[in-house]
């Protein structure tokens, strides 16, 4: 087993984050606290999460910083509402013309097993309600994958290799982590999201050592 | 240092953690020019004065918070409004919040057994709401409240989930709901009332019309 990749989780006081992202043997985390003024420092992390509730004015102060962490090889995981223009090449909006009662998620492309073992109702149904919680949708670039897509096959869960010299992996808002976010005590839905989450994080850390091996 | 030129000389400020839910709300036309976005890390440096009233919504950064707990309570004492939702910290606010799972399916399962059980409907925020316009969902109780706090919500175990004091000065109102966020959030579709509500009683006027997002606000600098 090759060393846990290093990450740095975009912290902004939000209750409920702590906890979220616990060590594992593909990664440990580490806590980025936004601070005024900026002096910030991540590159030697593997990866860059920006969780579900983040700053994003804090986030396009440091747009340079991550591109310059991208551009090194970085992972950029933003699963969050991305509303200012910090993430290269692609664009989150957000959208209220669609009933929440209507989404239904739907799998476009898998090449990297991310929907590995998950049962997709999990996500679509929790409680007799919605079991995630995506808003908006993603305007992707043009080369990026998406992995998920809603009932109107708007992209919700992209993979983008080649915008940048680094991967980033973007929800439109979908909270994704180790363990739940507290819109569920659905069992099938915790165990779905939290399933995706660790199939992003198997990913990243094959595709870490795949890549040196090369 | 970072500020929102887009606004029009609103009278409510909207303390901004950078969190979607608030920009959308705060740029949504219906309520663009009754609240101001103040970005948190700006609220030491911003004249509060100028403002009528002041929201906190959940997923407020309350360490900063904590830091500005005087300018907060001078507020207060200048006869300002003051509405804290969702969660919130001992580190300013005199009471102890504590979290509690969050059953927000409830109207599907037992309709009949919502999480306030309890309401004030003869305060202005609530007078006119239906008991299901007055509750969606909690994010926690309060543990404790200032002595002078008037109870205005409590759920089924009793628990305070909104209380109020004029013991400041000005009007301080609490509550473990949170109108703010899930209205930027736009998931459920009936918080215009209680929120147009809110809202007048925070200024004066109250909003009009459906709840509109453009889409060329998102992408686009804050600086």
């Amino acid at each position: 087993m090759h060393e846990p990749l290093k990450a740095a989780v975009i912290h902004n006081g939000i209750e409920g984050l702590d906890g979220l992202y616990p060590d594992s043997a593909f990664m440990v985390y580490n806590r980025i606290s936004v601070a005024y003024p900026v002096q910030l420092d991540i590159s030697q992390y593997d990866v860059l999460i920006v969780p579900n509730g983040s700053d994003h004015v804090f986030m396009e102060c440091i747009k340079d910083t991550v591109e310059a962490f991208l551009a090194a090889g970085g992972v950029l995981c933003c699963f969050d509402g991305w509303f200012t223009p910090w993430v290269p090449g692609n664009r989150w909006v957000m959208d209220n013309s669609r009933r929440t009662i209507d989404v239904r998620y739907k799998v476009v492309s898998d090449p990297y097993g991310f929907m590995k073992g998950i049962d997709i109702d999990g996500l679509n149904f929790s409680n007799g309600i919605s079991g995630w919680w995506a808003c908006g949708y993603i305007q992707p670039a043009a080369e990026a994958i998406v992995v998920l897509e809603d009932t109107w096959h708007r992209p919700l869960l992209i993979v983008d290799e080649h915008s940048t010299n680094g991967t980033m992996i973007l929800s439109a808002s979908a909270p994704l982590s180790d363990s739940t976010y507290a819109t569920t005590d659905d069992d099938a839905s915790m165990q779905a999201v939290a399933g995706i989450y660790r199939n992003i994080v198997e990913f990243m850390h094959a595709k870490k050592y795949a890549y040196e091996k090369s | 240092m970072l500020k929102n030129t887009h606004m029009k000389n609103p009278e409510i400020a909207l303390v901004f953690n950078g969190v979607w839910s608030h920009y959308s709300f705060a740029m949504s036309p219906k309520y663009s020019s009754f609240y101001q976005l103040v970005y948190v890390h700006d609220l030491p440096a911003t004249d509060l004065s100028a403002f009528k009233s002041v929201v906190i919504p959940f997923q407020s950064n309350h360490a900063v918070l904590g830091s500005c707990r005087k300018q907060l309570y001078d507020f207060l004492a200048g006869g300002g409004k003051l509405f804290v939702e969702g969660d919130s910290s001992a580190t300013w606010l005199d009471a102890v919040w504590e979290d509690r799972p969050v059953n927000n399916y409830w109207w599907v399962t037992h309709p009949d057994q919502p999480p306030v059980t309890a309401t004030d409907f003869t305060h202005p925020v609530y007078q006119g709401l239906m008991p299901r316009h007055a509750c969606w969902h909690t994010h926690g109780a309060y543990t404790r409240v200032p002595d002078h706090a008037r109870i205005l919500q409590r759920n089924s175990a009793g628990e305070i989930i909104t209380w109020e004091t004029d013991a400041y000065g000005g009007t301080l109102l609490a509550t473990t709901l949170d109108p703010i966020v899930e209205h930027g959030v736009q998931q459920i579709t009936h918080l215009d009332h209680y929120v147009d509500r809110l809202t007048a009683w925070l200024c004066g006027a109250q909003p009009e019309g459906a709840f509109a997002i453009d889409e060329a606000d998102y992408g686009r600098s804050w600086n």
